[in-house]
């Protein structure tokens, strides 16, 4: 059980002014700013949840992750994890979670992977025959013999990024970190990611907490979402309730010859009789991207008045990334209201 | 406790054997460095050579003694050198890139691992040289090397050592408020040229700041010097050992202290 209570990080920034000369006068009197970059954050997670912990760049994501895998104190507030704290306990607390920085490596780039496990076996204190058992069982989901005998610095991005995973899981954690595990991945890579992280969690009962910019990930992986924003919590539930809460804008994309007919032919906003937040159309040479709310327009509906109006090649109707309900719950002012 | 150092024992020795992968793991990089190694002490002694040689006397200490003095710097110079490079790379850029998440991760101490991830074998260089010129004045310098004082002798090493680390434990940490500190570390690092000559050729000042506030002098020439004349054993070995703890002990409190201050970077 981790239990995030009230937590706070601030940091100091010293502000300069643009230019050398500006450098050089802050070298002398700084001035500085307290920039508060989470605050009053509180949520918890049973065991054996994932949890989808998303907003906006620079929300203060990787700020709360840093702070509960206990890289970084708060400046108050406080997390634990089954009843540890990781400033005062920091050996037996890092023993419980595993963490996975998807900018960052852990794994000695200069030497063939092989090598980093048997050194965080050591780490770790992992006895021998449990080692085996878990390596065999690592090697089954993330599928890692055909590079474990390769440097580190071989490795392509998708192979680092299983190879980093398990090196975050040799210990068998009862916590596991993942701050956006599937960045600059390919599909077919993310989609073995995603299974190999759903795989832990069912067979080991791990919990994780899970940042990330991609919806599939949160959809596939994730019975509940935190998300925050300007460092404060503004929603807390399932994904289905996030849609349902904010309005759910969809994507309509289409293909056609008609392009110039376009505009002319398509009145979404007369004919739905909506707002102009509720539907926005852009249009990148024969392709046709409109943003609408399904709340207010029935995908039905707005397919149907298409396909009437124009002539059409290729259709297909998507959810928004999570960046689009972050942008819609700007502008419904939900940071505002908190 | 025991248990305690046995492990770190057994993870030092592993994170040695580590780099030393990673040195062959480039193999034209590491005969080169051998190479260039063999050649720099090759250079290194024959400059000492023609220096020395060309003074034979300095304030009332021989030859012999400076060149006793000179090698002794070198040996927790180099034992410092061997063990406890990293710590450069701490205040340099670890600390800036937000590296130092790894070591905060693990069940390990943080500085203990900053430590063990680096085995500077160019050390291995200073150490010969120190020794070789030891070796070659030691029958001539005036001190009667009985039992106590070969103990004596190996005795003060380690504690002479620990003032360099100490040294770079604090500069280092200060890396933790300001991001970057690899400079300050260079500027006290700088002081360390007095410390290969007696330090009585200097004046007040100097002395007071090599004695007590950067005490390299207690790194070489007071523990030297009772070596060589076999007096005042209570001051020059009592004051490395006190300067030494009392480095080791306030730059670890620092170390902690910034522990708690470090924010990572950006990702």
């Amino acid at each position: 059980m981790i239990q995030v209570d009230n937590i706070t990080k601030q940091f100091k920034k010293v502000v300069k002014q643009p230019g050398l000369l500006g450098s050089v006068k802050s070298l002398f009197s700084p001035k500085s700013e307290i920039v508060t970059a989470v605050d009053k954050v509180s949520f918890t997670v049973p065991d054996g949840e994932v949890l989808g912990f998303i907003g906006p760049n620079g929300a203060g994501k990787s700020t709360v992750i840093k702070m509960l895998t206990g890289i970084l104190t708060p400046t108050s507030g406080s997390c634990t994890i089954n009843g540890k704290i990781p400033q005062q306990d920091r050996k037996n607390y890092v023993r419980e979670i595993g963490a996975v920085f998807g900018q960052r490596t852990q794994l000695w780039w200069d030497l063939p992977l092989v090598e980093t496990y048997s050194v965080l076996k050591e780490i770790y204190e992992v006895p021998d025959d449990k080692f085996k058992k878990r390596m065999d069982f690592l090697n089954e989901v993330l599928d890692l013999q055909t590079f474990v005998k390769s440097p580190v610095r071989t490795l392509s991005l998708g192979q680092r990024m299983r190879a980093d995973i398990a090196a975050s899981l040799l210990h068998s954690p009862k916590v596991l970190f993942l701050d956006e595990p599937t960045i600059g991945l390919d599909v077919v890579v993310k989609d073995n990611i995603r299974k190999a992280i759903a795989k832990i969690n069912q067979e080991e009962k791990t919990t994780v907490i899970l940042t990330t910019h991609d919806l599939s990930d949160i959809e596939l992986l994730c019975k509940r979402i935190v998300m925050i924003d300007k460092g404060k919590n503004v929603f807390d539930g399932n994904l289905h309730d996030l849609k349902s809460k904010y309005g759910q804008m969809r994507e309509l994309c289409f293909e056609t010859d008609q392009i110039q007919e376009v505009k002319s032919n398509l009145q979404y906003l007369q004919h739905f009789n909506v707002s102009e937040d509720d539907v926005v159309v852009s249009i990148d040479g024969a392709n046709v991207n409109v943003k609408f709310n399904s709340d207010k327009i029935a995908v039905a509906d707005i397919l149907g008045y298409t396909l009437q109006h124009i002539r059409i090649n290729d259709i297909n109707v998507k959810d928004s990334d999570i960046e689009e309900i972050i942008r819609r719950l700007y502008k419904e002012g939900v940071t505002d209201n908190e | 406790m025991l248990k305690t150092i046995k492990r770190m024992l057994k993870m030092h020795r592993i994170f040695i054997a580590q780099d030393l992968k990673k040195m062959m793991e480039y193999k034209i990089d590491f005969l080169t460095g051998a190479f260039s190694f063999l050649l720099g002490q090759a250079i290194n002694i024959a400059f000492l050579w023609i220096i020395f040689s060309q003074i034979p006397q300095l304030k009332g200490w021989s030859y012999d003694q400076i060149i006793f003095i000179y090698g002794f710097s070198l040996l927790p110079k180099a034992i410092d050198h061997l063990f406890f490079d990293n710590l450069w790379m701490v205040g340099y850029s670890i600390v800036a890139k937000g590296e130092f998440d790894k070591y905060l991760t693990r069940p390990i101490n943080p500085l203990f691992t900053v430590i063990v991830e680096r085995f500077q074998v160019d050390a291995f260089g200073e150490l010969v040289v120190g020794i070789v010129l030891i070796a070659s004045v030691i029958g001539k310098v005036s001190l009667q090397w009985s039992v106590l004082n070969v103990i004596l002798f190996i005795l003060i090493i380690p504690f002479a050592t620990l003032i360099y680390t100490g040294i770079k434990i604090l500069t280092s940490a200060l890396s933790f408020w300001t991001k970057r500190s690899g400079q300050v570390t260079h500027l006290v690092y700088a002081v360390n040229d007095f410390a290969k000559y007696p330090t009585t050729i200097y004046n007040n000042f100097i002395k007071t700041v090599i004695t007590y506030i950067i005490p390299f002098a207690c790194t070489a020439f007071y523990p030297a010097s009772y070596f060589i004349t076999g007096e005042n054993p209570l001051f020059n070995l009592g004051l490395t050992v006190v300067m030494s703890m009392v480095l080791m002990t306030v730059s670890i409190l620092v170390w902690n202290k910034g522990v708690s201050a470090y924010e990572s970077a950006g990702s």
